[in-house]
């Protein structure tokens, strides 16, 4: 396995926005360190003024940091040339509202320093769901469009590294099923995908890591798995008619639901061993989980530890 | 250079779908097609013989086509020089504040580009706007004048040229404005600001004794040493529409000091920009 650079690399990043006139300042971030490994899923999740906004703009140029080293793709972020690598989505996207899309794209293409080709735009359109709107302006389009076409824009000239603020906001639940798909579809290609989304849901199936910022630092990072992982406890439903004192005795706790159960294992085999007991007692298992922690819980658990 | 270009042309785009510039260019064109439809002119050996305007008669003693039209082209000028730059500070104010509004300036900062591509690209795209109008307005007049008296002069699109420097000069104002605070209202009114002092600074040397002499003689003399002297080059550019001998000592001077001023005005707004967190 060969080692690969960072797609993004935060060394003690500080970001203090200064007020005129008004002493000292707003620290938004203090003391960032984060990895993001290029080819990855990477979601930042954190309560409202964290710093995930600064922090999304500081990686891009647009704010200029207080303090701390920042490389993105083994470059500068003030570097166009690293720029051009970077396709970004905005949390609020403001759009032309007299132009088509297509018009928006091609001046998008133009200004990333590509041939503008309205074949490929088009594609790049159909790819987001929006083949039906390219002859409407842009100002008649639904909140959920507006998005679409900001991601088709960040898609354009197929970025290594793709920085989405709240990509799904306004997109309905089968539009959001597509841009999971779209976003699936870049990592399996090899793009780096560096997603702040409030919903945790969503962060939780398109990311393999995560981290976790509050109050201007990273409290948390990790792969997703590792950090939803629950202890040695597994969740067990067996079928109507299993015997509760059977079962208590190979181990399995009585739950809240109807024929649910919970069973400490500290390996497969242990688990194994358990569930070869209950299925000598006539129980019949119907459903096998791992108790682990969903990503609320995780978020919520880490920042107030942090607090 | 190419994303100056880049940036200049969404801004046409930009201005193109305002139904406001829109209305202006109609309106120009609808003020050239009545003079071109009501106006009657005759020329005899060079002279004006007599001239209709919605059929009612001008009169007017038999002079010379170019002394004739003089009057026309010195209004023409004053109106594109005002007018043109009243217009284009309301028109355009809103431009800059607009791309740097949130959700757009971090889309295009985040595109590879430069920061002062953005500004620089923002003013070659109000300036190609306003040299379009311009140009649109006086060679339009010059064309019906001259197809109509048969006397050819390029004064009128000299004197547009002269109205765009100057409107280059207040634009530069508001674009800094813009990089500064985010407003369309406070963009029109530095422009509106720095027009006024432009006007006032043509006229300085008239103007001090009107102020007692001491601190104040001497504030006015300090702001108004530094300000463009619009009024004076607006003069200029009426004397080169009507052909007429220059008012003003050295033109090149004047127009050296628009645009250093200009340049002086935008350099500040470039550091501004450069620096400024969105």
């Amino acid at each position: 396995m060969t080692s690969q650079a960072p797609a993004i690399e935060v060394r003690g990043l500080r970001k203090t926005y200064h007020r005129a006139f008004r002493k000292g300042g707003t620290e938004a971030l203090r003391g960032m360190d984060l990895t993001v490994p290029e080819g990855s899923a990477f979601g930042l999740i954190g309560p409202n003024g964290a710093g995930k906004t600064t922090f999304i703009k500081s990686i891009l140029g647009i704010v200029q940091p207080t303090e701390g080293a920042i490389r993105v793709l083994g470059g500068s972020p003030e570097d166009p040339r690293i720029r051009a690598r970077i396709g970004y989505l905005p949390e609020r996207l403001h759009l032309p509202g007299t132009w088509t899309a297509p018009a928006f794209l091609a001046t998008v293409t133009r200004l990333k320093g590509l041939p503008v080709d309205p074949a490929v735009n088009l594609r790049l359109l159909e790819r987001v769901g929006l083949s039906d709107a390219v002859g409407r302006r842009i100002g008649g389009y639904s909140k959920g469009m507006r998005q679409r076409l900001g991601l088709a824009a960040a898609l354009v000239g197929t970025p290594s590294l793709l920085v989405l603020d709240e990509p799904t906001d306004g997109i309905d639940p089968m539009g959001r099923m597509e841009v999971r798909r779209i976003l699936q579809e870049e990592v399996r290609r090899g793009t780096t995908l560096f997603l702040n989304s409030h919903l945790l849901a969503e962060t939780e199936r398109v990311c393999d890591r995560v981290a976790i910022l509050a109050g201007g630092r990273v409290v948390r990072e990790g792969r997703l798995e590792d950090l939803a992982r629950g202890g040695v406890r597994w969740l067990v439903r067996f079928a109507p008619g299993a015997n509760t004192e059977a079962l208590a005795a190979a181990g399995f706790l009585r739950g809240a639901a109807e024929g649910q159960y919970a069973v400490e294992a500290e390996d497969p085999a242990a688990l194994n061993g358990a569930l070869d007991r209950a299925r000598a007692a006539g129980a019949l298992m119907v459903e096998l989980r791992r108790d682990g922690t969903d990503l609320e819980s995780v978020l919520m658990g880490t920042v107030e530890a942090a607090a | 250079m190419k994303p100056v270009l880049g940036i200049a042309g969404y801004v046409l785009r930009e201005a193109m779908s305002r139904k406001f510039i829109l209305a202006f260019m109609v309106g120009i064109t609808l003020v050239l097609t009545v003079v071109a439809l009501s106006l009657r002119i005759e020329v005899v050996d060079g002279a004006l013989a007599a001239s209709r305007l919605f059929g009612e008669e001008l009169r007017n003693s038999i002079r010379s086509v170019d002394v004739a039209l003089r009057p026309v082209y010195q209004a023409a000028a004053f109106l594109v020089f005002y007018g043109g730059i009243l217009f284009g500070i309301v028109a355009c104010s809103d431009f800059a504040p607009s791309l740097m509004s949130p959700g757009r300036i971090e889309h295009l900062l985040a595109l590879p580009i430069q920061r002062w591509h953005l500004l620089a690209g923002t003013f070659l795209g109000v300036m190609v706007l306003a040299l379009g109008g311009t140009l649109y307005g006086t060679t339009g007049l010059v064309l019906i004048f001259g197809v109509k008296a048969g006397y050819w002069t390029a004064g009128p699109l000299i004197a547009g040229l002269l109205a765009c420097v100057g409107f280059a000069a207040v634009y530069a104002v508001m674009l800094t404005a813009a990089t500064l605070v985010r407003s369309a209202a406070l963009c029109a009114a530095s422009g509106f600001v720095f027009l006024v002092g432009g006007i006032i600074a043509g006229y300085r040397q008239q103007l001090t004794p009107f102020f007692e002499e001491g601190l104040g003689r001497e504030a006015f003399r300090a702001v108004t040493l530094v300000l463009p002297r619009l009024s004076a080059l607006a003069m200029a550019a009426g004397d080169i529409a009507a052909s007429t001998p220059l008012e003003v000592h050295s033109l090149g001077m004047l127009l050296l000091g628009v645009l250093v001023f200009g340049f002086g005005a935008l350099a500040v707004g470039f550091w501004r920009f450069e620096g400024k967190d969105y």
